[in-house]
């Protein structure tokens, strides 16, 4: 019978306690701080600066400040790692195999270190051209 | 309410063939007709082929599971005129295969729903004082779960990855871990504590609207990462 | 019997992502998921976007300034807004689905879905006028 289990066996699919719940709960616990930081990020960027953030100026100002700075970079590492999660929880929805997956898991992995380095490394430079 | 004259759209489909196709039969009904007796009625006076699967008529056995105009519903109990509509669409449950036209097999159903290890009867805590009827050991009750596979047909998530647990399953594994009566509640939690188990729940809540027999299968899956985040967090802090 | 066994699930959707993204006739926290999914990719992808975009930075205030030139168009501020959209929505649905998926409140979650998206659509309504207005 060609059963309705076409890519993992039905002893892979009763595998036993693995990571999903820690990731689904990482990404719980980042969404509910993304949304604080968001929160302060919008109110800081658009309500405290008369007129918004918009000069080239006002932006390195911004982000010379010792607590803004911290809070950018919180909001790099938790939304990426947050969004990313999520691509992933939709990648394993379409039924990959477990090759496949590893390899997904990777790639995002990947990603997601290029982009904080990327990030950090932007603030920083940033700073720096403030300073 | 006057007899009406309702179309019925019916999928149609037998090994073999590449996909399932739409017949149509018309067929008279009266404000007690539902969708299992007209099916019936078609089967008996105008295509004998058409197979379809029922037994009690009283939303009990749960055999009869189909999709009516595209939701979930135990045909037994959903009458055609209070549908409203002059045509009636009748498909097979979605996320098993297909045997023939509206019967589908339930076979990964069990296959998942088995392995919980869910005593199908109990011990009735209600009758405990009652005196026990000759012949009988002790008052037994049913659990809810009429197993008719409803939810794990509208479960957005089975039918994007067929190796989910699924609702129903995940509904059975609550009820002992809620109630164990002797039955270990570790192992139960380890296996649903899994990619394929209650983490792949989205949350859409299809199986609470599909399920004809009170089991609120998302309530329940909730209540398993409720206890699963618990033993999580108990685990970070070592105790 | 083994000629019953069905050799073919001519019932299953082709495609794994129609599954969830088919909301005909589905309930309204079906259409909350798919949504929910919809608006959190596209954040995905305008994170990604952003952290691009305030490379110009580096370049210097010409850069920056080349970019507010076009951040001020008319068809930029739409995208504003479709974005402040997606914000709102994926973060006031996101506490419901937070809060129910670790087991809180979990009967009230249509309840919950009501009010909190309700409360993101109403500051939808204010942040889409005040991009246009400020």
């Amino acid at each position: 019978m060609n059963s309705a289990l076409p890519h993992r066996s039905l002893e892979q699919m009763a595998a036993r306690r693995d990571r999903s719940g820690s990731l689904w709960l990482i990404q719980a616990f980042s969404g509910l701080i993304l949304v604080i930081l968001l929160g302060l990020h919008m109110i800081a960027h658009h309500y405290v600066v008369e007129g918004g953030l918009r000069d080239y100026q006002q932006v390195l100002d911004y982000v010379n400040n010792p607590v803004v700075f911290i809070l950018q970079l919180s909001f790099l590492v938790l939304g990426v790692g947050h969004g990313l999660l999520g691509v992933r929880a939709i990648i394993t929805d379409m039924r990959p195999s477990a090759s496949t997956l590893r390899v997904v898991n990777w790639v995002l992995i990947v990603i997601g270190a290029v982009a904080i380095v990327y990030g950090f490394y932007l603030a920083l430079a940033l700073q720096r051209m403030a300073g | 309410m006057a007899e009406q004259m309702i179309e019925f759209k019916v999928s149609r489909y037998k090994q073999g063939q590449p996909g399932p196709t739409y017949q149509t039969f018309k067929m008279l009904c009266d404000e007690n007709t539902t969708v299992l007796v007209a099916l019936q009625d078609i089967r008996r006076d105008l295509d004998d082929s058409l197979t379809l699967r029922h037994s009690c008529h009283h939303a009990s056995c749960g055999t009869c599971g189909m999709r009516i105009n595209g939701k979930e519903e135990l045909s037994c109990v959903v009458k055609v005129l209070e549908l409203g509509t002059p045509v009636v669409t009748v498909e097979p449950m979605r996320n098993l295969p297909i045997i023939s036209d509206l019967v589908v097999n339930m076979e990964p159903f069990y296959d998942r729903f088995n392995s919980v290890g869910l005593p199908f009867i109990r011990g009735s805590e209600f009758l405990e004082d009652a005196e026990i009827a000759e012949g009988l050991e002790a008052y037994g009750r049913y659990e809810n779960c009429i197993e008719c596979n409803l939810c794990m047909s509208a479960c957005p998530i089975m039918g994007s990855d067929e190796t989910y647990l699924g609702p129903a399953t995940l509904a059975a594994a609550w009820r002992v871990v809620e109630e164990p009566r002797g039955l270990p509640v570790k192992p139960l939690l380890d296996w649903v504590d899994s990619e394929n188990g209650c983490w792949r729940c989205h949350v859409a809540y299809e199986c609470n609207v599909a399920c004809p027999s009170g089991v609120y299968p998302g309530d329940t899956i909730m209540s398993l990462r409720r206890q699963l985040t618990k033993r999580k967090f108990r685990g970070l802090f070592g105790k | 019997m083994p000629d019953i066994q069905p050799t073919t699930d001519p019932a299953r959707p082709k495609s794994s992502l129609r599954a969830w993204f088919d909301v005909r006739g589905r309930s309204v926290s079906t259409l909350a998921f798919a949504l929910n999914r919809l608006t959190g990719l596209g954040l995905t992808a305008y994170l990604f976007l952003h952290l691009i975009v305030l490379s110009q930075l580096l370049r210097g205030p010409e850069g920056w300034n080349d970019f507010l030139r076009i951040a001020k168009s008319p068809l930029f501020l739409m995208l504003d807004v479709v974005l402040l959209f997606g914000v709102v929505y994926h973060m006031f649905n996101g506490i419901r689905v937070a809060l129910v998926g670790m087991g809180m409140a979990n009967r009230q979650q249509k309840g919950l879905l009501y009010g909190l998206v309700g409360t993101g659509l109403v500051l939808f309504v204010v942040g889409a006028v005040l991009i246009f207005t400020k």
